[in-house]
């Protein structure tokens, strides 16, 4: 101990002072955290999944599907639709170990519209480099839309457990320069 | 309750690493019957014992997990291959022992043997030892599946994945059988409540009666998801599962389980470490307030694991994002309080300047550093907590090497690295024995801190270029992962993994080197390390701070808890249930 002179120590007033001060700091922080991601939500720069997806595909009631009988629904053809409006769907099926279509190529610039079901297991469907992340359910449908800006190859892989070979449950999103 | 002033020369260490007080401390009410001491120490040592015995069988196949992230495969060597059948059985069973069995098993018998011995109560043995030996059956039972590679289910067991029967049975007892444990210590406080009105609860055991109320709210999503879902169907009774209404029970309890494993280190932290160190817990008021937070907070937040998954409706996503950022409050004001009683004791130890009291801080003594080295990984998982319950930050990271780099540092260091330290003074407290060599497990402390670090750097660097999560990618065919600029965090996350090995053999040497060897003295001789306080909350209930007399009606609170959790999670569950899609079950592993 080399102590030169006596140290005050803490005492009951001013801890509880700085402990208030540190309270009104934690709650600002808080609410900060909070703001900005809701504001985050409202700007849609996130691809949020619907509430309750893929209610005008046939087969579909309440975001639920039936996993045995996928023959009747889009999800039969997996791969890209473009509707008669003009709108881009596109349609994928995870199950043991493999994502359809194999590769899906996507125009850049253009909205798509994703609606991701599995048939066995949970899946994950994660586009890297990206922010689109959705859990492949049986019986259930995610959607959400989202816009690739630039043209390129991005991997795609399942991040949900799902059995001995869920480290080869592998595909790939080509997004291809719009021909106009 | 009778607090007596001890006097006793400042800074004189003991063997066991716990100096003599300084001033005022609590004195619990003594335990006379030597019978009965006996047995409650032994049982809590069964409890500890059984805990460290499935962390070090889980920490040994730690590293082969990290070297496979690292990109080497050595599920493929002979001897590996002859005791797992593959990565995911061995995932499977790092996860079930060390997060689920070595948690649970320690917390039963920490908070158990904390709040009787803080209260001198009696409670009944029979019925102690009896919970013991029925989570104990529990164990054994689902681990007859796990090691014969049918319950590869990985510890979240998300169906349709199916799993033996007898997993879901054995885990459904040994869950319940903690419940049976909170009976016990509410029933104990209430008891004590009745013979002492108008008294404050002693701080320890308000913190630990506030942890069971929290698990026992916790706990229903788990319990209801094992015993109505996947028992019936793993026995084949139905005909099928709902997948999403098993995962969203599953989180009910699955996040606030993470402060199941935190608050009894949290106990250590207020209570105790100021004492291993010289100085004063903060505020007793503020304690209780902080459990009462956590109490309430916990478990109304599971659905920001669920931001990734369809049909549950974006604003019960958001809501539960925003009770998610609340518990940053608790935690953020434990960061305030247990940060300003060791600058407390460093200042009484003669430290000086801003920062430079850091130094005067007892760092050879293993119990002090491996609580403080957990608290200091613990603000930096915390941080990268607040990233992924961020809806809007969770897609980017969700399921990658990300999360597991997250919950190293948390639940890996802040919990397990605190009972580590806890062991070093409980085990001799309980036993008698002797802590062999503080130096090393001095060395095995802060090797593990380090091993934890680099380990949790690795995975989170990874994470960011999106490699999966619980993926054999030392095995992975397609090249994906080899296009990715990966190559630094990958060696990190390996060279982590012969870091932890180092480390987990340094500690358990000298664990069971202390559990082999002769009883040497009564252990009472280390004593439970109660600290001072510099604001006491007082004895009496009437003249207390109002923040004791508002957190002291636990009772009350529960409900509310309860309330609080049935409001949050009762229409999403509603709807589920209105829409349930039953689907048949899988075994692909």
């Amino acid at each position: 101990m080399t102590s030169r002179r006596p140290v005050p120590r803490l005492e009951h007033h001013t801890l509880e002072r700085l402990e208030n001060i540190w309270l009104g700091v934690a709650i600002v922080m808080n609410v900060l955290l909070f703001t900005s991601a809701i504001a985050s939500f409202v700007s849609g720069t996130y691809p949020s999944l619907r509430g309750e997806g893929g209610h005008h595909i046939t087969g579909v009631q309440n975001g639920r599907i039936d996993p045995k009988n996928i023959a009747a629904t889009p999800f039969a053809k997996p791969g890209l639709r473009e509707n008669p409006d003009g709108t881009l769907e596109a349609f994928v099926v995870a199950k043991a170990f493999a994502f359809e279509p194999t590769v899906l190529r996507v125009p850049a610039g253009r909205p798509v519209t994703f609606h991701v079901t599995s048939l066995d297991v949970l899946h994950g469907y994660q586009v890297e480099g990206t922010n689109i992340n959705a859990t492949a359910i049986p019986g259930q449908v995610a959607s959400f839309t989202t816009t690739f800006r630039r043209p390129g190859t991005l991997s795609t892989i399942c991040n949900e457990y799902c059995g001995i070979g869920h480290h080869n449950m592998v595909t790939r999103v080509i997004v291809e320069t719009p021909q106009q | 309750m009778t607090t007596t002033p001890l006097h006793a020369p400042p800074g004189q260490a003991s063997a066991s690493g716990i100096p003599a007080p300084t001033g005022v401390v609590r004195q619990p009410p003594p335990i006379t019957d030597a019978g009965y001491l006996a047995s409650l120490k032994k049982v809590t040592q069964y409890y500890v014992v059984t805990a460290f015995l499935a962390l070090f069988i889980g920490v040994l196949i730690g590293p082969l997990q990290a070297l496979n992230y690292g990109g080497i495969n050595v599920y493929d060597i002979p001897i590996v291959k002859a005791l797992l059948k593959s990565y995911y059985q061995g995932l499977s069973l790092h996860g079930v022992l060390n997060a689920l069995v070595f948690t649970q098993f320690f917390i039963s018998g920490w908070l158990l043997y904390l709040p009787v011995r803080d209260l001198g109560a009696r409670i009944n043995m029979r019925f102690a030892w009896f919970t013991y030996v029925l989570m104990t059956a529990g164990l054994l039972l689902a681990a007859v599946p796990l090691l014969t590679n049918r319950a590869t289910l990985l510890y979240t067991f998300y169906p349709p994945m199916q799993g033996d029967a007898l997993f879901y049975i054995g885990a459904a007892i040994m869950v319940g059988s903690s419940l049976l444990v909170v009976g016990q210590i509410v029933l104990m406080w209430w008891n004590w409540k009745r013979a002492n009105p108008g008294k404050v609860t002693p701080l320890v055991t308000f913190m630990s009666v506030a942890v069971w109320m929290m698990w026992f709210v916790a706990s229903l999503g788990i319990v209801t998801e094992v015993v109505a879902l996947l028992i019936p169907w793993s026995l084949g009774l139905v005909g099928g599962v709902d997948p999403l209404l098993s995962k969203t029970l599953f989180w009910w309890t699955g996040h606030a389980i993470v402060y199941f494993w935190v608050l009894p280190a949290y106990i250590s932290w207020y209570a105790f470490i100021p004492r291993h160190a010289g100085g004063r817990t903060v505020s007793e008021p503020l304690t209780r307030l902080v459990f009462v937070l956590f109490l309430l907070n916990s478990t109304p937040v599971g659905i920001h694991h669920q931001y990734a998954d369809p049909n549950i409706s974006n604003l019960w996503k958001t809501v539960h994002m925003f009770l998610t950022f609340m518990i940053a409050v608790p935690s953020l004001l434990t960061a305030f309080s247990v940060t300003a009683s060791l600058e407390d004791a460093a200042r009484a130890r003669g430290g000086r300047g801003l920062v430079g009291w850091v130094t005067r801080l007892p760092w050879g003594n293993a119990i002090f550093s491996a609580q403080v080295l957990a608290m200091i990984s613990f603000i930096l998982g915390g941080a990268g907590g607040v990233v992924n319950a961020s809806s809007s930050f969770s897609p980017v990271v969700h399921n990658t090497a990300w999360i597991p780099g997250h919950f190293h540092i948390t639940v890996g260091t802040a919990t397990t690295l605190s009972f580590m330290g806890i062991a070093l003074w409980l085990i001799p407290h309980l036993t008698g024995k002797r802590l062999p060599s503080m130096r090393v497990a001095s060395w095995a402390v802060w090797t593990w801190f380090v091993g934890m670090m680099v380990f949790a750097l690795g995975m989170h660097w990874q994470g960011l270029y999106g490699v999966s999560r619980r993926a054999q990618v030392s095995a992975a065919a397609p090249d994906v992962y080899r296009d990715l600029p990966i190559a630094i965090p990958t060696m990190l996350t390996a060279i982590s993994g012969v870091i932890l090995l180092i480390s987990a053999l340094l500690y358990f040497s000298v664990l069971f080197r202390m559990l082999l060897s002769p009883r040497v003295e009564n252990g009472e001789q280390t004593p439970i390390p109660y600290s001072e306080a510099i604001s006491p909350a007082g004895e009496k209930l009437a003249a207390a701070h109002p923040l004791v007399r508002l957190t002291e009606p636990l009772m009350a609170l529960w409900v509310l808890a309860l309330a609080l959790v049935l409001l949050m999670y009762g229409p999403v569950l509603a709807r589920m249930v209105a829409n349930m899609q039953l689907v048949p079950g899988w075994r692909l592993y």
